[in-house]
């Protein structure tokens, strides 16, 4: 089998299994096709003679490597969607298709930085869980993120980084020097956030407020 | 020199920078006359012009509205972008806050990917020195490849760098600022500045500037200062305006001196009854005198002047303040209600002084939704400052609780129309998003010249409609064409809204202004409120009557604005919307008020 078959099968077992289904039938019918096509049952034989799933009547599994392997190529994904998103504003569409690629090229250091890039994002941008890296721990140890709207009055943070679900929102605040690196300090938090990056003075409301992550200082 | 390089010579100099940079100042100093100079992106709506001096040839200059980027999607920001791309043949001067650079530069940036040349002008650069801010502009220029000047444009100073910076300008060089997203841009500009720029400690802004500005902002004591700046705003407005003022020009030197003067004279040079009553007017029948002079000029001058010049001179001091922007940050939770943002307080504020000059303000709102909104509860509800004195000086003789159903009826039905047109109106409201600049004590040469120039628009714009409007009456009342109206719209005044006939004129008058329609009648209670002999019924009447009038489109002028900005459709539907609204709401008013009042 070809490796991005392989995890293409791994990532939907992930997947399917967040939304509590383990049955192979409906794996099977999630499978990405592009990089699955011809997929069948026999594919799980080859994934658990692989060790990477265990197999009972039709339902799958993942063994302890295969969770490993799971979790990466999902992280690699989600990642992506969030590189996409924030970073570049693609379109929907491009971002999938982007994501798809780019979670069986990246290398395991290439997406340290890039998860170190976003600030250790804990969402995609669809609310999904990322699969925590070795990075992000050594980073909350350091400096946990939180969303502004948690930081205290008169409290001084980094910009870790903007997180929107609304498509154009973190654009916009960009050329107000509201971006990952900048250092803020938040004002006060009612009846609107204030906060001071370097000589300019924002007033935001409190949804916005709750995209933009700073690790504390 | 390098511009004529690229063939042409340039003709047209087009002034980009981010909010509150002072940009309209440095046009000014630049150009020797004023633009608008403003704390507030927006004010400077439509786009200035100006010509300055070059060598031997005379160039154009533009001052383009305040942008954060030249993506931006509200309408205003907009503007500079199309500038930029349909005046080929210019140069373009970026003006930076010296203190704020890394946002100044994000912009250059842009300009850089644009490829257009550039020169720049660090303003305010003693405000940069004071905060401990030192930069390399030398070195700037040569990294970016292009000319640097540093001004104080308030103070006209660089100004002669800034010239020579103009004849030298530049495209940015290759390969600096060239990142692709605004993220790579960001890096760039922070990599630029640590070579650049170093801040030393010692500088902050002044420490009762930093406490006032937290105060205006504070969830609980920015009530009482918003309250304090209101109060301020009316004793200045209501009582030195509207009541000295005016009583000063219409009684003192129209009433007494200029009209009488004017028809002895007239009398004595024609003789002509017809033309004594065009200019003068004959005893008017419902307020006073339809005369060109005599009602028309004394109108406008006399009463509506003082009003709006006060007005507009509260409001550049407020707006040159800064503190219009902190405004909008106590009146945002409220405004959410109706669908709106805080932003939308400018509009709101700047309507209670002209509602023409304010729905072109709306543009300052991101999405359609919103300047829809705006513009919409402008046309209902909020009463201009001309038919806020003359409703003022009719509250002034009923009986509190008699005003306080006129204030409860109007702020209701702002809150219902607004909360209903939030859920109908299809899109999407924008975040509240608001750059707050820092407070600063007016400059009174920028107040003034501000004032008078938004003074000299209203009368541009208002005086000519006053002129038209007494002409208009003056050919019904001549043909016999008023009575005719006048028993039209009997059945409406007098049937729905139990109204005596009399008031049917100032009805009509109020199709042409709003507060025309107030005044008239102001006029006919007056008498009765003055002999302290109004009845329980005639206050009613006067509630019911001032509600239906206050309704109403504020003026022909504001109706063709908003057909200008918003559409015909639009603004056919407003009417079509507030006749009724306007109507119902008076019938229902005199309802109620006959029961529980």
């Amino acid at each position: 089998m070809r490796p991005q078959k392989l995890e293409e099968l791994l990532e939907t077992i992930f997947t399917e299994r967040e939304c509590g289904r383990d049955d192979a039938a409906s794996i099977l019918a999630h499978t990405n096709e592009r990089h699955a096509e011809g997929k069948c049952t026999a594919d799980f034989a080859v994934l658990a003679f692989e060790g990477l799933v265990s197999l009972s009547l039709d339902r799958v599994s993942l063994t302890q490597a295969g969770e490993v392997r799971a979790a990466f190529v999902v992280r690699r994904h989600r990642l992506a969607e969030r590189l996409y998103t924030d970073l570049l504003d693609l379109a929907p569409d491009q971002i999938e298709q982007q994501a798809c690629e780019l979670e069986h090229v990246l290398s395991a250091e290439a997406t340290d930085s890039v998860c170190a890039l976003l600030g250790h994002p804990a969402l995609c941008p669809h609310g999904k869980k990322i699969p925590r890296g070795a990075c992000c721990d050594l980073s909350e140890i350091a400096h946990p993120v939180v969303p502004l709207s948690q930081l205290a009055d008169g409290a001084r943070a980094r910009i870790a980084f903007l997180a929107s679900r609304t498509p154009g929102r973190v654009s916009r605040l960009l050329p107000f020097g509201i971006a990952p690196g900048s250092e803020l300090r938040l004002r006060q938090r009612a009846p609107a956030f204030v906060i001071e990056v370097g000589e300019t003075t924002l007033a935001l409301e409190a949804s916005v407020a709750r995209e933009v992550f700073v690790q504390p200082l | 020199m390098e511009a004529a390089d690229r063939g042409l010579q340039p003709d047209t100099v087009i002034l980009v920078g981010n909010p509150n940079v002072g940009k309209s100042a440095l046009f000014g100093a630049l150009t020797g006359t004023y633009a608008t100079v403003s704390n507030y992106p927006g004010t400077t709506v439509a786009v200035t012009r100006g010509r300055m001096r070059s060598g031997l040839s005379t160039l154009a200059v533009l001052d383009t509205p305040g942008t954060s980027s030249l993506a931006s999607t509200s309408e205003d920001e907009a503007v500079t972008r199309d500038i930029l791309r349909a005046e080929k043949n210019a140069v373009v001067v970026q003006v930076l806050d010296a203190k704020n650079l890394r946002r100044g530069l994000l912009l250059t940036a842009e300009l850089a990917q644009a490829g257009v040349p550039l020169a720049l002008a660090l303003n305010m650069s003693d405000e940069a020195r004071e905060r401990g801010y030192s930069i390399d502009a030398p070195l700037l220029s040569c990294l970016l490849g292009v000319p640097i000047a540093q001004t104080i444009a308030v103070q006209r100073e660089g100004m002669q760098q800034l010239r020579e910076a103009i004849a030298h300008a530049q495209p940015v060089r290759p390969f600096v600022l060239k990142g692709a997203s605004v993220t790579e841009r960001l890096v760039d500009v922070d990599t630029l500045l640590a070579l650049v720029m170093t801040q030393s400690n010692a500088g902050r802004a002044s420490p009762w500037a930093v406490r006032l500005d937290r105060l205006t902002t504070h969830r609980f004591l920015g009530l009482p200062i918003l309250a304090a700046v209101l109060y301020v705003c009316y004793e200045f407005v209501g009582v030195l305006g509207a009541k000295l003022g005016v009583d000063f020009l219409e009684n003192s030197v129209f009433g007494k001196l200029l009209v009488p003067l004017l028809s002895r004279a007239l009398a004595w040079l024609l003789p002509s009854g017809a033309v004594q009553a065009f200019l003068i007017g004959p005893a008017g029948l419902v307020t006073g005198r339809y005369g060109l002079f005599s009602m028309g000029l004394a109108y406008g001058i006399a009463i509506v002047l003082p009003i709006v010049a006060s007005f507009f001179l509260a409001f550049s001091v407020l707006e040159d303040s800064g503190y219009l922007p902190r405004l909008a940050v106590m009146a945002d939770r409220g405004l959410r209600v109706i669908g709106l943002n805080g932003k939308a307080v400018l509009p709101m504020v700047l309507g209670l002084g002209c509602g023409t000059m304010a729905t072109m303000t709306s543009r300052i709102l991101e999405t359609k939704k919103e300047r829809v909104l705006v513009t919409l509860l402008l046309a209902v509800g909020v009463p201009c400052s001309a038919q806020l004195a003359v409703i003022f000086a009719m509250l002034a003789g009923v009986s509190a609780g008699a005003a306080l159903w006129f204030v409860a009826v109007m702020t209701g039905v702002m809150i219902l129309v607004g909360l209903l047109a939030a859920q109908l109106i299809p899109g999407r409201s924008s975040e509240f998003v608001l750059e707050l600049p820092p407070l600063r004590l007016p400059h009174p040469g920028n107040v003034v010249i501000k004032t008078v120039s938004r003074i000299e628009w209203y009368l541009r714009e208002a005086l000519p409609l006053f002129l038209v409007g007494t002409f208009l009456l003056w050919v019904l009342d001549r043909t016999g064409g008023l009575l005719v109206l006048e028993h039209a719209a009997a059945p409406l005044v007098v049937g729905l809204l139990d109204l005596p006939r009399e008031t049917a004129g100032s009805f009509i008058l109020g199709f042409l202004r709003r507060d025309y329609a107030a005044a008239g009648l102001f006029a006919h209670y007056a008498p009765f409120a003055r002999a302290g002999l109004m009845t329980r019924a005639m206050e009613i009447e006067v509630v019911v009557a001032l509600t239906t009038v206050t309704l109403f489109i504020p003026c022909i002028a504001s109706f063709l604005v908003i057909w200008k900005e918003r559409g015909a459709a639009f603004a056919l539907g407003v009417l079509a919307f507030i006749f009724p609204l306007a109507f119902g709401t008076g019938a229902l008013v005199n309802v109620l008020m006959r029961r529980f009042y």
